[in-house]
């Protein structure tokens, strides 16, 4: 696949040449520099082989400015990183959202957080600082904005047309679980259109990420995700080893694994209460949280903590686990799996929910790719992609785990695949418990100060709610000069507007809640 | 005293009595409905409830409601003053007037109205308009589009409701509800009518707007519906109005189908109470229990389903008692 | 709704095993404890405000050098302020004011961490409240000094 690719883009691209990088090192196999004239090319290039965009990130070289175009491919696994250089004086690119939808979404985020103006885009309105600000926050330098810019970007305006109003969802709203704001143009009970609002949780991690070293940085990967912040620091912790090279012992291998799929259980199991709470049943919210209190019980005498818990280190763990933790992991398997029928009875198997989601939010596969979704969306969608399957770190290479996908692609589906890949989380904790080998949990080779070599590296991990993508460029310093966090949530959410148009009002709120978003990772 | 009574008639001193009683009552009710809501739900989720004030949390609903009462009264400025403020005040009218032709016992009832249920059912139909009033008053879209579900619901749910109480009015061929209660003094009417008892009772659950038919005010999709806008007092009257309505609900669907208060050993006023609350109850396990279901769902199980049901039934029944 | 009768019944079915769920949870004993009237046990690892721990060889003394080098690493800046003194006869200093402010602290351990004399441990107050935020503002020097005389 990549041999193949390497030619084909070669033969499209003729003058620039396509390098090959070591995929272990840098997290993608092929990289390419385009020209702006090209870059649509590219673009139609890599979607008409099945490839999704799965990030878009700027990075503030001081000469020039980068942008980095992650191509990725469902399918087989082949990563290919396009860059395009502009320049910071007069930043301007074409835009890709005419071929891959998602591209949309990123190019505002870069627009008011770099200035880069996107040629093309259909609304280049703020996405995350609709107070506006008076410079661009990410760039090197402190450019200020001009007032026109200002005044273009602060453009959105929810209009009521004829015939239509609009309605909040949120930002403080029952159903959105935090402080995300959807502006809903209505006709009566109908959506015409949705518009996400985001930034009122938004906190600028990837800013402070390049003013911490990179330890000093590990306690903020869980709070951006904070039902499953075993996953980020996951995300976070491998990409650094990966970064500087630091081993990490089997058996710390294995407990994040077992603690990664314990934390994807807690959430899983937090959505399904919050999900049926947006439906209109409050009691299978307190029943999840019967479950999910066992295993914070678990996980609080190991990490120290109930909700952020910032457990794994570069090159192990904060601390071992006990026999305690393993006798208590086991019972609360045996119990949960007795819990998946009482589930089924109240909620799975119940018509009123079935009818409320079946057939609402389908997504096609076609859709998803564009969108670039992932996680259970993604499988929902009927496309079996799971990185802890694709690309694995820690120990999930040795668990046997299958991928469970849906076939219509509706809320439903989004249902039934997260409660088979509850069951199948079980599964690879009873793997990885009996398997859990004895020895260090630290290694011995983790530098005392970190300065990974030169480089960047996109790296992914598989959160309870899809691809985490983590870019990062180093420039040998003890700070990361760039960090980007490619989040799920961000991704999924942003295929709402065009499955909510056309339904209810009633199923808006069924279609947002089978995405499972969390919002402060969507807002970072 | 003999004078008075003769002066403005024992009719009016018995319903200003009874009127009092009434409103006592309804008071009661619905402290006692939030007390054991609050209850059910807990322990429906395994957790206890309210427990701090008095003994077993029983005293918390008067806690809350002096809270409310002391809360100041806020009247958001875009409002329709005059639609917002009678709102709360009309939802009150048909409840209190349903009470006084209710059996409660073979002598306490307020005025036996041999039209008894006609009564009941017009009055019903008038709580549309006070959400009404309050979903357009309180110029809110949550609001309005809780009052605009809650009036299609209301109107496509009176029909079944209706419906279903037809066969027994066609069996006792009399619409009081005291000759009804006398009619069952065999068998209840449900062992004759049980499609028309569930067809009243799905009905009746989403004429008082409970979950899984509360979308007048979904909390997940409209915040509160129409009583978004309300607070204080004037929510305290939707309140109220809403557990008196479940109450209603349930004491009519005892006096038809389950015998009213009729009973051995005990005293009719306790198998009345007895069998309303076991219904009101059963209506609070549906609560806790299922999702809400859409609006247009909603719709189709009320024409497609429980209409025709009950047509269904009433011919049966209908010709049954001819032959 | 234009369901089948087989599926009309299923639906039923499945509405009433709903019921059989919730009212057998309503006659099965609560699972909740009762805050504040039953406190659960504290896991001894479990992450509060950080603690000044006693020296190894002194336990009349504070471990704690003044190295500040949980200063430096502090991802929040929380560790305001360590200064310590060299007294008569010892190698190292000692701690005489280690200002943490804990409303800024997220309890991630890289001090405790990165400590060289492991001085520092979690304490297992879970249940702090105050009017102000200066009643987070702690002296961890003057708290183990405290806690020293009440043990």
């Amino acid at each position: 696949m990549v041999e193949r690719i390497k030619a084909e883009l070669g033969a499209t691209l003729k003058e620039t040449p396509v390098g090959e990088a070591d995929y272990r090192e840098r997290g993608y196999h092929l990289f390419a520099e385009v020209a702006s004239a090209d870059l649509l090319n590219v673009a139609r290039f890599f979607d008409e082989r099945g490839f999704y965009l799965a990030a878009l990130i700027c990075v503030d070289y001081k000469e020039y400015l980068e942008l980095v175009y992650i191509f990725s491919n469902h399918a087989s696994l082949c990563k290919v990183k396009i860059t395009l250089k502009i320049d910071p004086a007069k930043p301007v690119a074409p835009t890709i959202s005419t071929v891959f939808d998602c591209a949309y979404w990123h190019e505002r985020e870069i627009r008011e957080f770099f200035g880069v103006s996107f040629d093309g885009h259909p609304n280049m309105t703020y996405l995350f600082l609709h107070e506006g600000i008076d410079f661009y926050p990410l760039r090197k330098e402190k450019i200020p904005v001009s007032d026109e810019d200002k005044k273009a970007l602060g453009a959105f305006r929810p209009g009521e047309g004829e015939d239509t109003f609009f309605v909040n969802l949120g930002p403080q709203h029952p159903s959105t679980h935090g402080v995300l704001r959807v502006v809903l143009k209505m006709d009566g009970e109908y959506i015409e259109d949705a518009q996400p609002v985001l930034g009122y949780l938004h906190r600028m991690h990837e800013k402070m990420a390049e003013n911490r070293s990179y330890l000093q940085f590990l306690p903020n990967t869980g709070r951006m995700d904070y039902l499953g912040p075993m996953a980020f620091n996951l995300g976070y912790v491998t990409a650094v080893e990966r970064l500087c090279g630091i081993p990490v012992p089997d058996r710390a291998n294995y407990v994040r694994v077992i603690l990664t799929e314990l934390n994807r259980l807690s959430s899983h199991l937090m959505w399904l209460g919050a999900y049926l709470a947006d439906l209109g049943a409050l009691t299978p919210f307190l029943f999840v949280f019967d479950d999910r209190e066992e295993i914070n019980d678990i996980l609080e005498p190991v990490t120290g903590s109930r909700l952020t818990y910032c457990y794994f280190r570069f090159g192990g763990l904060y601390n071992d686990v006990d026999d305690a933790f393993v006798a208590g992991t086991r019972a609360f398997i045996e119990r949960l799996r007795s819990r998946f029928s009482l589930y089924e009875k109240l909620v799975g198997g119940n018509v009123i929910f079935t009818n409320r989601t079946r057939g609402i939010g389908v997504i096609t596969k076609e859709r998803a790719r564009k969108q670039a979704v992932s996680g259970p969306v993604l499988r929902g969608a009927g496309i079996p992609m799971d990185i802890r399957k694709s690309e694995p770190c820690a120990a999930y290479g040795e668990m046997d785990f299958d991928v469970p996908v849906g076939t219509r692609g509706d809320a439903l589906d989004m249902y039934q695949v997260r409660i088979r890949e509850m069951e199948n989380a079980l599964n690879i904790i009873e793997q990885a418990l009996a398997r859990l080998p004895e020895g260090p949990i630290m290694t011995e080779k983790a530098p005392r100060k970190l300065k990974p070599p030169k480089g960047d590296l996109y790296h992914t991990v598989e959160t309870p709610r899809g691809e985490l993508g983590i870019y990062i460029v180093s420039d040998e310093s003890d700070k990361p000069y760039r960090m980007k966090w490619r989040v799920p949530s961000f991704s999924n959410l942003m295929i709402f507007p065009e499955l909510a148009k056309g339904n209810l009002l009633a199923d808006a709120v069924a279609i947002l809640g089978s995405l499972d978003l969390v919002i402060p990772e969507i807002d970072r | 005293m003999e004078q008075i009574g003769n002066m403005i008639g024992w009719e009016t001193v018995k319903m200003v009595v009874g009127l009092v009683g009434v409103l006592v009552f309804v008071v009661l009710n619905a402290l006692i409905l939030t007390w054991a809501e609050r209850k059910v739900a807990g322990h429906m989720q395994r957790r206890i409830g309210p427990k701090e004030v008095g003994p077993y949390g029983l005293i918390q609903p008067i806690a809350d409601a002096l809270k409310l009462l002391g809360k100041e009264i806020l009247t958001p400025r875009e409002v329709d003053k005059p639609l917002y403020y009678l709102a709360p005040m009309i939802i009150f009218v048909p409840v209190l007037v349903s009470f006084v032709v209710i059996p409660f016992d073979a002598s306490l009832q307020v005025m036996d109205i041999n039209v008894g249920i006609l009564v009941i059912l017009a009055f019903s139909s008038l709580s549309v308009f006070s959400i009404l009033m309050a979903g357009w008053g309180s110029n809110n879209k949550y609001a309005l589009i809780g009052a605009i579900r809650s009036i299609a619901q209301n109107i496509a749910y009176e029909i079944p409701l209706l419906l279903a109480l037809l066969p027994i009015i066609m069996m006792t061929n009399s619409f009081s509800l005291k000759s009804i209660v006398e009619a069952q003094h065999g068998l209840w009417f449900v062992v004759y009518q049980p499609f028309a008892f569930l067809i009243y009772f799905i009905a009746g659950v989403a004429e008082t707007n409970r979950t899984p038919f509360d979308l007048p005010e979904a909390e997940s999709e409209l915040v509160a519906g129409y009583h978004t806008e309300y607070s204080g007092m004037r929510f305290a009257l939707f309140f109220l109005a809403e557990y008196t309505n479940i109450f209603i609900v349930s004491a009519i669907a005892v006096t038809f189908f389950l015998g009213g208060y009729q009973g051995p050993f005990l005293p009719g006023i306790i198998w009345f109470l007895l069998k309303s609350y076991l219904l009101v109850f059963v209506i609070m396990w549906l609560r806790w229990t299922y999702p809400r279901v859409r609006f247009d769902q909603l719709l189709n199980i009320s024409w497609k389903a429980l209409i025709p049901l009950s047509f269904i039934n009433l011919l049966i029944t209908g010709g049954l008692l001819k032959l | 709704m234009t369901a089948s009768p087989s599926a009309f019944i299923k639906g039923a079915g499945s509405l009433i095993a709903g019921l059989g769920v919730t009212i057998k949870a309503f006659f099965q004993p609560v699972v909740t404890s009762q805050y504040p009237r039953q406190l659960l046990n504290i896991s001894p690892r479990f992450r509060s405000h950080t603690k000044l721990v006693a020296d190894r060889d002194n336990p009349e003394k504070n471990g704690c050098i003044a190295c500040g080098i949980c200063v430096r690493n502090c991802p929040s800046g929380s560790i305001k302020k360590v200064e310590g003194e060299k007294r008569e006869g010892e190698k190292r200093k000692t701690a005489t004011s280690y200002l943490l402010d804990f409303t800024t602290c997220s309890q991630c351990g890289i001090c405790v961490e990165t400590c060289p004399s492991a001085a520092l441990d979690f304490s297992a107050d879970f249940n702090l409240a105050g009017f102000k935020r200066e009643d987070f503002h702690f002296d961890l020097v003057k708290e183990f000094e405290k806690r020293k005389k009440t043990s």
